[in-house]
């Protein structure tokens, strides 16, 4: 089920490869070529243009695209060569059009919205961080700080008895709330410190059960530098406890949201 | 009549009625879980996290993503199967002002 298939018409006319991947779109009014980097086999990527708008688009075969890792660093790889000289919108993976006319028509109907988008996004670019601990060490350092879980955990070993059920489960809850409040604190302390470097910041639901924050950080392009220092500096001050994985620069993924009106073109 | 139907006929018509119940409740489950790939694209991220800590190696995670796109396609086969959108393929501008990406 990895293709649709493509009912043949005359085929004189529709070449099979007549298909559009689109990357993303920029402002542009001449034509450019950005090499062969395309998703799928190394496929020329180069620019559909309405007005001062340009698609950044390869051709491809009318299919639909699994997001392996393969296909996905392909697509985000042209997005990051294009946006060393533009400002991009980012297209969501695996969108294909039947045609350059079609993408023409994207362009024209979403001019107005595209245009606004890339002013308001001129020379910003998105950094991800994500940050994990390792749950084991924190809770060995709350047990060491906290007087309350400390006398809870030596009257849990002194005792034997089925008294101590209550102490395990308040021993329980107090160590989930402390975790709780402790990753809460780093985060909002993370986020304190980088305010200033960026523009705007998202967070994401983390992924998996050591992550405590997932965010994005719209950056202007100037501040790229004191960016890059910033997040080295409170990874420095966590590195005992927290790891920091940072990632970037990215077309800004998580702050542009333009819903188009598209459908399913058989 | 008709409760002397039911009572001549409850051993069959009780039960029979709970079945019929149960697998439409079933039917409209399996129906959710068929044709919902969030749960796929989740494990898809925490797999690429797992690569990127360094907690396995490449070929574990070719072979398990491998696992996860043939789950997504048949996810993907439901949903046409059973007329609902799918996300991917082709795509135009929408002449009609209903239609959403």
């Amino acid at each position: 089920m990895s293709e649709t298939q493509l009912h043949s018409p005359d085929p004189t006319q529709a070449p099979i490869e007549g298909g559009k991947y689109v990357y993303c779109i920029i402002r542009s009014d001449r034509q450019r070529e950005f090499g062969g980097i395309g998703i799928g086999g190394s496929n020329r990527v180069y620019t559909v243009h309405h007005n001062d708008l340009a698609a950044v688009v390869s051709d491809t075969p009318i299919v639909i695209y699994d997001p392996t890792r393969e296909n996905v660093l392909a697509h985000e790889f042209v997005n990051e060569t294009v946006m060393k000289e533009h400002t991009v919108i980012p297209m969501s993976f695996g969108t294909v059009f039947r045609s350059e006319e079609d993408v023409t028509e994207l362009l024209r109907s979403t001019y107005q919205a595209f245009s606004e988008v890339l002013d308001k996004m001129q020379d910003k670019i998105e950094f991800g961080l994500k940050v994990l601990w390792d749950r084991d060490k924190v809770v060995s350092s709350l047990e060491q700080d906290n007087e309350e879980i400390r006398r809870l955990k030596d009257e849990i070993t002194r005792h034997t008895s089925s008294s101590t059920y209550f102490a395990r489960m308040q021993l329980g809850r107090l160590v989930e709330s402390s975790l709780e409040e402790t990753s809460q604190r780093y985060v909002a302390d993370i986020h304190e410190f980088l305010k200033s470097v960026a523009v705007a910041s998202r967070s994401n639901k983390p992924i998996g059960d050591r992550m405590i924050l997932n965010a994005a950080f719209l950056v202007d392009r100037a501040q790229e530098g004191p960016f890059d220092d910033r997040v080295k500096e409170i990874s420095r001050k966590y590195e005992d406890i927290l790891t920091f994985k940072y990632s970037g620069p990215w077309p800004p993924y998580n702050f542009v949201n333009i819903k188009l009106k598209l459908e399913r073109a058989d | 009549m008709g409760i002397l139907k039911h009572l001549l006929f409850w051993p069959v018509t009780g039960p029979i009625a709970g079945v019929e119940w149960s697998l439409s409740k079933v039917a409209q489950v399996v129906d959710e879980e068929l044709t919902d790939d969030t749960p796929i694209k989740q494990e898809l991220m925490e797999l690429q996290m797992q690569l990127e800590l360094g907690d396995i190696d490449d070929d574990e995670y070719v072979r398990r993503e491998a696992v996860l796109m043939a789950r997504l396609r048949d996810v993907r086969a439901w949903r046409e199967r059973l007329g609902k959108g799918v996300s991917g393929g082709p795509v135009k501008v929408s002449s009609s002002d209903d239609a959403e990406a």
